[in-house]
Parts: structure tokens; sequence; C-alpha cells
């Protein structure tokens, strides 16, 4: 969506340089982003009632626990993050490609890091 | 009610902010709050303050309110150095007691990082970042309204803290055990991580719109590879934030669980692992020291150039170790718990990546010092701070790297060894950096300069008294004086160089006074800007009006080459894309004003007074008014407004831009 004031384009140009705030122009009720709050508040609680609960043994209250987080991380960025819509260079998958490589960097050399398992050590 | 009203003043005022430094710092602030609301009234600006700066979505406005923030802060932010340097001047000066002393350093840490250096940061990318890539507004006007209001409310909220119910004291690092109700009762810890929480939202949509912005809204023609070093910057600090910030989050909402609902992430005693905050916090802690220090590196990059009328050297080269700094930055974040003792593999592994760092700094160090090289140099003060910078960051990074050799650092961790190695990096690098970046863009920002004389006053104080100060405690770390401590004795041996870097701080707090008197002087009497490019700039913001008109760009310029503004003049097209023919001006829609992004802070700095008090009625009192504040966003459709064709071209004749 090119602005009707910007110059002509070049011919190397991509038109969505110019986007502006509104990504969607769309205004119907948003229940699927609704759904998706509720959505991510239900797995959210889940969670915290599994371990207030100590309904499992640790291990596999761990597991289930980081499958409820792959599960949300996968809903936010489905219905909230755009990640469905497609425009332009894909620049999402890029990003997404980096912040899964520094997500998951970061959390497995904090596991590296935290091995020792001390409070105190 | 009695019962109540002894309760209230209990709660608020206890007997810790009772002690004079508070009751002083309570005269001055009802002194000023009564001074501005008599100045506001008097002149009937009420109305005015309303409409035209705490509704704005203006970057550039919004840009001017961070710097005013900033500035207040640092003043604050000074005033508790100099409180500490007082303490340590001689040997058992008793100037503030222990207790005091743990709450201003916790407090001058916490508001030099967060609340003076963000904020200073984001004052330049507003101000400056839209005008150089050829942008009408950031891609998120009122997000960016938002992350303002989230700032400002969150930094009064830890501001009053001093006064109202107890500061925070267990350093900007809020470790725990520390930190935990048990051993830390009363509403000091809650301030810190509530208002860090809340500032911490702003900051993070900060980042987001920045990357957007500079991804998505460059005029025509502005390649990445031509695009201007201090937009690569703001560009990777932009990214940093956005990773950086979530461990932030997660760290300060975790310890909230714990503190105000009896959680128990970091609570050793039920299975919590405190070493847990300390990993997330530095996740979080290192890569915002390169968020805090990038944005001047690429300030630096800007001002060099310009004043040395050279291309940059080497840009290509300057880029890419941006990108390498922004990358590395997230692997080195144990180099500040090497102590917790992780283990030889750990410690030598972060050790290394730290030391990596130091090869893409010292590749812009050089390039820097290449772009000097052969140039007419105009030894300006945005200059000044630039040369000045060179030695202090390099004398930073050296000791940087010291602190990298595990075994050192075992020596070194937590001693005045330090507190003047980071203080050559945040002064030297962040500080003079933006001092330089202020100078360089004050008449952009404001349509004047600021006076040279006076500046180079206040520059030669700074950069003195930094040296004066910071310097003897590189001695004093060696000689074993450890960071946080509130007095010492006699016998140590430790007097002499205390008291030189009491001097210095001195010197320091005059420095800052004849800036502000710069500042003030010059409103009145600096050097008007009729121009737009005072300086012979480069890049695109010195083609507009200082300052810029409320739509920045009447047309869009199309970009050819790096240094845009600078090839614009080189091909004689200056004039061609200053000026425009009235039938090229074309209607506009620019975002509309809003007041929402002032009452979703409000909403929050209610909530988190209310919780910080556990009183719970108030707490949900204002995440009303933040749930109501976002539906009105949601659902406010009529978020832009047209400025018609005529209006653009009155500017732009008035301004004398407009072909007859
Ligand atoms: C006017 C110049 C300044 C002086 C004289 C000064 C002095 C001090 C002193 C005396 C301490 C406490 C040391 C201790 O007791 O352990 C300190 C701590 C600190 N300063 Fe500064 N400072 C200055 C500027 C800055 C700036 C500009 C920044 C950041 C941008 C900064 C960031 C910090 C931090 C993060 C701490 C650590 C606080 C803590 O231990 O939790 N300082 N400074
Ligand atoms: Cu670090």
């Amino acid at each position: 969506m090119s602005h009707p004031t910007e110059p002509a384009l070049h011919p190397d140009q991509e038109p969505v340089r110019y986007l502006h705030a509104h990504f969607e122009d769309d205004r119907r009720f948003p229940w699927g982003k609704l759904w998706g709050y509720v959505g991510s508040l239900a797995l959210t609680f889940a969670a915290f009632g599994a371990v207030a609960q100590h309904l499992w043994p640790p291990t596999a209250l761990m597991t289930l626990i980081l499958g409820l987080a792959v599960a949300q991380a996968g809903l936010q960025l489905g219905v909230f993050m755009h990640l469905r819509e497609s425009r332009g260079p894909s620049w999402q998958i890029a990003g997404l490609a980096l912040a899964l490589f520094i997500a998951v960097g970061l959390v497995g050399m904090s596991i590296w890091v935290m091995l020792f398992k001390s409070g105190v050590s | 009610m009695q019962a109540a009203l002894s309760y209230l003043l209990h709660t608020l005022f206890p007997p810790t902010v009772l002690r004079p430094t508070e009751l002083g710092a309570d005269v001055l602030i009802l002194a000023t709050g009564v001074i501005i609301v008599t100045v506001l009234t008097r002149q009937k600006k009420w109305g005015w303050l309303w409409r035209e700066w705490l509704t704005t979505v203006d970057h550039k406005k919004i840009g001017v309110m961070y710097l005013i923030a900033a500035i207040a802060m640092l003043f604050r932010g000074g005033v508790d150095a100099l409180m500490m340097r007082t303490n340590l001047a001689l040997p058992s000066v008793h100037f503030i007691n222990a207790e005091e002393y743990n709450e201003v350093f916790t407090t001058h840490g916490t508001i030099m990082i967060f609340f003076m250096a963000m904020p200073l940061i984001f004052a330049l990318f507003n101000a400056i970042i839209p005008l150089m890539i050829g942008a009408r507004d950031v891609a998120f006007p009122r997000l960016n309204a938002v992350s303002f209001w989230l700032f400002a409310f969150g930094a009064l909220l830890f501001n009053i803290s001093f006064v109202v119910g107890g500061s925070p004291n267990a350093g900007w690092t809020a470790y725990p055990p520390l930190t935990e109700l048990a051993f830390n009762p009363g509403p000091g810890e809650d301030y810190y991580f509530m208002s860090l929480f809340i500032s911490g939202i702003g900051t993070t949509i900060t980042g987001i719109n920045f990357l957007v912005t500079i991804l998505r809204m460059r005029a025509p023609g502005m390649t990445l590879w031509r695009m201007p070093l201090f937009a690569w910057t703001a560009l990777c600090t932009s990214a940093l934030i956005l990773f950086a910030f979530p461990p932030l989050t997660v760290a300060l909402g975790t310890s909230l669980l714990d503190r105000l609902f009896g959680a128990s992430f970091y609570t050793l005693g039920h299975g919590g692992m405190p070493m847990m905050y300390v990993n997330l916090f530095w996740l979080f802690g290192h890569p915002e020291v390169y968020i805090v220090v990038l944005p001047a590196f690429g300030i630096f990059s800007e001002v060099v150039a310009t004043y040395a009328r050279k291309p940059l050297f080497g840009y290509s080269a300057m880029v890419l170790s941006v990108i390498a700094i922004m990358v590395l930055s997230y692997g080195t974040w144990v180099h500040h718990f090497f102590t917790m003792g992780a283990g030889p593999g750990v410690n030598v592994f972060f050790g290394l990546s730290t030391m990596l760092i130091a090869i893409p700094t010292g590749v812009k160090i050089f390039n820097w010092i290449f772009t000097m090289w052969g140039g007419r140099i105009r030894l300006t003060v945005a200059m000044l701070y630039q040369l000045a910078f060179i030695p202090t960051f390099v004398v930073g990074g050296a000791t940087g790297v010291l602190l990298a050799t595990v075994p050192v650092d075992y020596q070194l961790h937590n001693t005045y060894f330090l507190v003047a190695h980071f203080h050559n990096t945040l002064i030297g690098g962040t500080v003079f950096g933006l001092l330089s970046g202020l100078y360089y863009w004050w008449p952009k920002m404001f349509g004047y300069k600021l006076d040279e004389r006076q500046g180079q006053w206040a520059f030669w104080l700074f950069f003195l008294g930094f040296w004066i100060t910071f310097g003897p405690q590189y001695l004093l770390g060696l000689q074993g004086m450890t960071r946080r401590l509130w007095t010492y004795p006699f016998g140590f041996g430790w007097h002499e160089l205390n008291f030189i870097s009491t001097v210095g701080a001195y010197i320091m707090g005059a420095g800052f006074l004849v800036l502000v008197y710069n500042v003030l002087w010059s409103m009145q009497h600096g050097e008007r800007d009729l121009t737009g490019d005072p300086w012979d700039g480069r890049t695109l913001e010195w083609s507009l009006p200082s300052p810029a008109p409320e739509y920045n760009f009447a047309r869009i310029p199309v970009v050819t080459a790096r240094d845009a503004w600078w090839a614009m003049k080189a091909e004689g097209r200056a004039n061609q894309v200053k000026r425009v023919r009235p039938e090229e001006v074309a209607a506009l829609e620019l975002p509309r004003n809003t007041g929402m992004p002032f009452f979703l802070g409000l909403g929050f700095f209610i909530m988190g007074f209310g919780l910080v008090f556990r009183w719970w009625w108030i707490g949900i009192a204002g995440i009303v008014v933040v749930l109501a504040s976002m539906l009105w966003f949601g659902f406010d459709y009529d978020d832009k407004k047209h400025v018609h064709p005529d209006v653009i071209r009155r500017t732009e004749a008035a301004l004398g831009r407009l072909e007859a």
C-alpha cells in the first residue's frame, strides 16, 4: 500500500516501506484474538495449578509445563504475531529463526551455567 | 478514624523517610511543585500543556520530553553520587548512615541506568532517527507515546520511594536473598521491582517501534547499506532491547510474585534458586550495557565524519562490527558472576567470549581515528567529547578485559576497581556520547546552537573531573577497598585517594551546573539556526529546517548515496531537495493526539502504588484504569488527522522553502 503523497517508487523499492501502523484495517470484532488471549490464560493457569498442586513428581511436572510453554508460544505466534500473514520479503522467517536461535541458545546456556545445581554451592 | 490515620501516616512516612536528607528533599519537591503549578496557573498554560505536550504523539516532542526527564534524573543521580562521595571523602565521616548509604547507591545506580541513560538515548532516537531515514514519523506513533508515559510513571514511582514509604536498598541488581520479604520488609524493594516492571514494558515497546521504523520506513533509495551509522546502531540497540528485556521482566515478575504472593522462586528454603535470579538479571544486564553504549558509538560515527569533513572510514567494517557486538553481547553474561563458581569450563568459555568483543570494538576505535586522519577537524564541543571518549573508553575496555580474566576477577570482583571500570565505560562511553550527540543535534531539535565557549567549560570540568574521580578508584580497588562500603576507618591508608576522588566528583558536579547554565543561556542568547544545516552535515536531517515541521518532510527525498545530504549538496541539488513547488504538495495523514497513553501510564502508576503498599483495592483500581485505557485504545478508530495541502504550503512558505 503506497502512500498517496510518496514519490514514484524506484524499481528496486518495496511498497511495504510506507506501511502505516494499521496492519489490518479489519473492523470486525477480533474474536480470534480474544480466544487466543483466553487460551493463553488457560494454559498459564494450567501450568500454575499443576505446580501448585504438586500434581506429578518433579520430572514429569517439568516436562508437562515445558510442553504447555511450547504450546503457548505457538499459540501466541500464530494468533498475535501475524505469523500467518505474509507480505513483502520474508522478514518474519529471518526474525523467527534469529529469535529461535537466541532463545534456544540462552535457555541452553543457562541450563549449562546453572547445572552445578547449587543455591549456595 | 484516628487509628486509620495513624496507620496511614506510619506506613507512608516511617522513620526512614524522616531523616534530614529526606526532609530536605521533601521541601525541594514541594517548592518545585508549587512553583510549577503557580506558573502554569498564572499563565493559563494548563490547556496548552495538555494539548501540546501531554497528549502529543509527535516523535520530536516525545523526544524533548524524554530529554527533560533524563536531565532531571541526571541531577537526582548526581546528587546521590555526591552524597556518597561526601561520605567517603575522609575516614569515618558519618554524613549519612549505613542504611541510608545502601539506599543512596541503589537509587543512584538504578536511576542512572534506567531513568537517565535509557531515556536520554530514546530522546535522541525520537528526535533524530525518523528525520535521518526520511520518515514522517515512527511506525507506531501512539505506542511511542505509550512507551514514554510508561517510562515517566515508572520513574515517578521509583522516585517517590525516597520520600514516601522508604527506598530500595539492595543495589541496582537487587539480588535475592537480600530482596526477599523475610530479610527486607517494607516497600523499598517492591518499589524497585514494580517501577522497573512498568518502565520495562515501555522500553520493550520502544525497541519494537524503532525496529519496525528503521526496517520499514526508510526513504526510497536508502538501502540498508546506505543507512547512516546512527540508524544502524539504533537498529541493533532495538534488537538488543527486544531480546534482553524479557529476561528482566521475568526476573522482576517472579521476584514480585515471591514478595507479594508468597511464591518461592528464589527462596532457598522452599526449593527456590536464588542464583537463577542472578542468571536472569545478567541475561538482561550484559546486553543492557551494550544497549546504552551502541547508540553512543553511532553518535560518534556521525559526529566524527561531520567535523572531520570526511566520509566515515571503513563504513562496512563499522556496520559489521556493530552487528558482531550485538550478537556477541548475548554470550558473555556470566562474567558478572564468575565468583558464583559454576566451574572452570563455564568460566573459561565466558571469559573468552568477553575478550572476543574487544575485537570489533577495537575495529571501531581504529576506524574513528582513521576518519579523523587527514581530515580538517573542527574542534567543536561535540568533537571534544569524541576526542575524550576514545582514550577514556579504551581504558574502560582494557580494564574490562582484565576483569574478564577469571583469576583476576576473583581478586577484583566487587572492589572499587570494578566501580572505576564500569564508570569508565558508562561515563566515557555512554555519557560522553550522549552529550556529544546533544551538542551536535541541539540546533536540529530546538533551532538554536548551544554556546560553544560555555560548552567547552562544561566539557573540561566533566573530563578532568571524571579522571580525578575514577582514576584513584582503580588504585583503591587494588588496595582492597570493596564496593558498596559506607565508611572506612583511618588505618587502611585509603583516605588520600578517596579524598582526591571526592574532589573530582564535585568538579563533575560543577560541570553539570555549567551545562545547565549553558542550556538556559543559549535558550535566550544562543545563535539561531536559520539554515537548518549549521555544521555542514552529511545526513538527511540536515536538509530540513530546524526544528523540523510537524510532518518533517513536505516531500520525501529520494536517496542515491550514503551520506545522502552530502551527496545532494555535492551534486548541487541541495536547493532542489529543500524547496518544493506548490503543486508537489499533497494532503497528508498524521497521527492524532490522544490522552490515552497518559491515562494508561497513570493506571499503571496507581496499580504499582497500591501493590507496593499491599492496598489491593487501589491496585485493582489501577488495573481497571489500565484496562479501560486499552479498550479506548483498541476502539478509537479515529486516530488520524488530515492535513490540507494549503497548511503545508503555508508552513513551507513561512520557512522560505516554497517555490514561487
Ligand atoms: C557524576 C559522576 C558519578 C559519580 C561521582 C558516581 C559515583 C558513584 C559511587 C560513589 C558509587 C557507589 C560505589 C559503591 O559504594 O559501591 C556508584 C555506583 C554506581 N554508579 Fe555511579 N557515579 C557517577 C555517574 C554514574 C553514571 C553516569 C552512571 C550510569 C550511566 C553510573 C552508574 C552507577 C552504577 C550502576 C553503580 C552501582 C550501584 C550499585 O552498586 O548497585 N554512575 N557511582
Ligand atoms: Cu557484562
